[in-house]
């Protein structure tokens, strides 16, 4: 037994330190590389294929194109659907963003949670900051969560729909801190943004690279960032565990997953393609010009990752009031 | 910069010869891709960013702006010629359009749908060059509540669309409500009508249901007469092809009152062109000596909305480039553009680069010209499509509709959905139900739901916040006087009647 979980031990080293080597030759794309959407053109997830295609093909990392498909539909789960069609296929692969992980617990309608598909690798995390208009009386976090305490329920912020980030923020700081305020669901960014400069909200989560103009142009206040570190446009603002209120941090992620069934072969190759990818000059510039953190993460990891995520989630989601059915 | 020497540097930048060529290219796809309907600016904007990362920020935005204002363009024609709507703003074209294309006079309506559109979309690039700043603080003070009240208005134009039963465009405009709550609902997350069907978890496409309704409606309506040889008539000449200085003239008002009201309602982050277009037909009908020919081809119908969704364009820029907040699907892709050229768009953007602010303001101008030496005379071609026999019609228009439904989401659940609204539509059209209102309880229902529970979620659940804020009021003041006028038009006339029985 012993000898053989080392024997096990030993071939995973192997394929962990070899895979560029050693697997890369077994599989080489012999056409296009289908690259599965679940945003139309112009959505987040959409505008990061295209430019990790260009990255790709500018870089020169693969040997054929990467083929954009937008299969868009039931907030990710028409992708999702598509992918599990394609069983098997070395040449599909696909974006994945945090939609991907929580739809499937809140929606009876999906035939598939992420955990079935192949994971290849993480790429982006994307931070948030807690901001207030700037003429706001509210100067700290602190300030915001006493006066949401002493008139519950008043305070409003504006936000995505329930099983995003920003509800997640809010779901995890009022149960920390027992103040209660609103949340207000506008489907677009700019809509969200518009309520709070234009004082009908008090607050909101957002991310640096949306809010960066307008804290510059004077219009916003950052309070605290949400983030363990701090980021770089913001060294003195402080973390959410700064500012006293040690939560846990849930990030928004985006990577890559292929669809269940891929061979081994194939996954060592992705997982080696977009590492190659993760390590050059365009997307670290694509990284700092959006302010994304680089969320690297390999294959076996990402796994790990996925089923942890959906167990904080499938947590939060219930205790928000949404009906988990997974 | 103060505005005159704005405008000189932007027109310096705007004519350079680079420039002038990628404006051109864009125009010209911009009325390609409105041309086709399904595939929208959104779409084609993404499929280019890639090639313009090579390009400078200036000529680029020139290109892709060119795109955008292009397809507005170009989004009446299919909805005139062939009551296929380009796009979604182009659905209200369709309704006079179309009617005027049935009489002969499609290459009419195509050159008022043109002018209106230079013309509107002129107004928009001016206004959007003098009052954009302090319009986009105005814009801000618009919040749910407002939204709802604006929604109501849009709905309340219902009574001016009906036909000639109140209760069957009220049943029509109730249907459409009700497909519009189909899908996931952004509160709760829970999912309404879907049958456990993953497909439907987004709801249905507006464009899905308008090109069913509209266009296979109206075939399967005309194929049960079995004409043989050409379904309309085109008149031969050039001259008897473009507008006559009586339907010029007919559309004067039309011409002011969609270019005002297509920039006011695309300055609103949360609004959109099809609103715009839908109200912008609304009023001209509501202000119109003769309303009762509205429906039946009147060029006012088609330069009132294609007015509008031109000018939105200049609108829809304004909180993009004054404040950093997109307002549309094209303005969010134009937003992600900058930031992939390592420009900062938000409210310092104008004054971080002039240079590109100017060139694009001009350049629209430019555009705007460009466009309408190109379409009008493009007019007498595309009008010889109509002498098609109906043999080669009919396939014709379900070929361009299925290839439109389908490029939209590529996805073939919504091709049979365009077949189950063919099917609605014809029903429809046997029933007389008309298919307006239907269209515009879709438009407006999800965002009027929406604002309305934006709105108590902001009051707690008390009402008097919708009539408690100035706007809202006035505006829910004016759905009230819509909706009531006619009956005492009605009133009015019964009396008139029993007096005249009397005597």
């Amino acid at each position: 037994m012993k000898t053989r979980m080392s024997v096990v031990l030993f071939v995973a080293g192997l394929a962990a330190m070899g895979a560029s080597t050693v697997f890369a030759q077994a599989f080489q794309p012999s056409r296009p590389i289908e690259f599965v959407v679940h945003t139309g053109p112009g959505g987040g997830a959409d505008v990061l294929a295209r430019a990790l295609a260009s990255i790709i093909d500018k870089e020169k990392l693969a040997p054929v194109r990467l083929q954009i498909n937008n299969k868009t539909g039931g907030g990710g789960l028409t992708a999702m659907h598509y992918l599990a069609e394609k069983k098997g296929e070395n040449h599909t692969i696909a974006v994945f963003t945090g939609n991907w992980i929580t739809n499937p617990l809140v929606r009876k309608e999906a035939k598939i949670s992420v955990g079935e598909l192949t994971p290849i690798v993480r790429l982006v995390l994307e931070p948030a900051v807690i901001v207030v208009k700037a003429d706001s009386p509210y100067k700290t976090l602190k300030d915001f969560i006493e006066a949401a305490k002493t008139t519950p329920g008043q305070l409003k912020q504006s936000g995505g729909s329930l099983t995003s980030r920003d509800n997640v923020v809010r779901q995890l700081l009022q149960k920390h801190t027992g103040a209660q305020w609103a949340y207000i669901s506008f489907p677009g960014g700019g809509e969200r943004i518009a309520a709070l400069l234009g004082g009908h909200v008090n607050m909101m989560v957002i991310e640096p690279q949306e809010a960066g103009e307008h804290i510059r142009a004077g219009n916003m206040r950052v309070l605290a960032q949400i983030s363990e570190k701090h980021l770089a446009g913001f060294p003195n603002v402080p973390t959410l565990k700064e500012a006293g209120y040690d939560v846990a941090i849930v990030p928004q992620v985006r990577g890559i997953v292929a669809p269940p069934g891929v061979s081994k072969e194939a996954v060592a190759y992705y997982e080696d393609l977009f590492a190659k990818l993760a390590q050059s000059a365009s997307w670290k510039q694509y990284l700092a010009d959006n302010q994304f953190d680089d969320g690297f993460m390999k294959s076996a990891e990402l796994g790990k990752f996925f089923g942890e995520f959906a167990e904080i989630m499938r947590g939060i989601l219930k205790e928000a009031g949404v009906k988990v059915v997974r | 910069m103060d505005i005159v020497s704005g405008m000189m540097h932007g027109f310096a930048v705007a004519l350079e010869p680079l420039n002038l060529f990628w404006c051109f290219v864009g125009v010209l796809l911009g009325t390609v891709i409105g041309i086709m309907p399904g595939l929208g600016p959104p779409a084609t904007i993404a499929m280019l960013l890639p090639l313009t990362f090579q390009m400078n920020p200036t000529s680029a935005i020139i290109m892709l702006a060119g795109i955008y204002y292009g397809a507005k363009y170009g989004g009446s024609t299919t909805s005139i010629l062939l009551n296929v709507p380009g796009e979604s703003a182009s659905v209200v074209t369709c309704l006079d359009g179309y009617q005027m294309a049935r009489k002969g006079r499609a290459g009419a309506a195509l050159g008022i749908a043109a002018i209106a559109s230079f013309i509107a979309g002129t107004f928009g690039v001016l206004a959007l060059m003098l009052v954009a700043p302090p319009l986009a603080r105005f814009a801000l003070s618009f919040s749910s509540p407002e939204y709802f009240a604006l929604m109501s208005l849009g709905l309340a134009m219902v009574v001016l669309l009906a036909g000639r039963s109140m209760i069957k465009a009220l049943l029509a405009m109730l249907v459409g409500l009700w497909i519009a709550g189909i899908g996931t609902d952004l509160f709760t997350a829970t999912s309404r009508f879907t049958f456990d069907n993953s497909e439907l978890l987004d709801g249905i496409d507006f464009v899905v249901v308008a090109i069913g309704i509209f266009a296979l409606g109206e075939v399967l309506g005309n194929m049960e007469s079995r004409e043989e040889g050409q379904m309309l008539p085109v008149p031969k000449g050039l001259r008897n092809l473009l507008p006559t200085m009586e339907e010029l003239k007919a559309c004067r008002f039309a011409f002011v009152n969609g270019s005002v009201i297509g920039f006011l309602i695309g300055v609103l982050p949360g609004a959109g062109s099809t609103i715009a277009s839908f109200i912008s037909y609304g009023v001209e009908k509501a202000v119109s000596k003769h309303p009762e020919k509205f429906g039946t081809g009147v060029p006012e119908g088609v330069a009132a909305p294609e007015g509008a969704n031109n000018s939105e364009t200049g609108g829809a820029l304004v909180p993009l480039l004054t404040l950093g907040i997109p307002g549309s699907g094209t303005t969010a892709i134009l937003l992600a553009a900058f930031i992939l050229w390592g420009l900062k768009p938000g409210p310092l953007m104008i004054q971080d680069n002039p240079t590109l602010f100017w060139g694009l303001v001009a350049s629209m101008y430019v555009g705007n010209v460009m466009l309408l030496v190109l379409n009008l005379p493009l007019i007498p071609l595309f009008a010889q499509i109509l002498k098609l026999p109906v043999y080669a019609l009919y396939p014709f228009i379900f070929g361009i509709a299925i290839i439109g439904v389908y490029s939209v989401s590529g996805s073939l659940f919504d091709v049979w959905m365009l077949a189950v609204f063919g099917l609605l539509g014809y029903a429809m059209r046997k029933l007389d139900y008309p298919s307006a209102p239907l269209i515009l309880g879709l438009v407006l229902g999800d965002n009027m739901e929406r604002a309305l529970r934006q709105s108590l979620m902001m009051s707690q659940g008390d009402l008097s916040i919708l009539v408690s804020r100035p706007i809202s009021a006035v505006m829910l003041v004016l759905a009230a006087i819509i909706l009531i006028v006619p009956l005492f038009r009605k009133a009015n006339a019964w009396r008139i009647k029993a007096i005249e029985e009397q005597a």
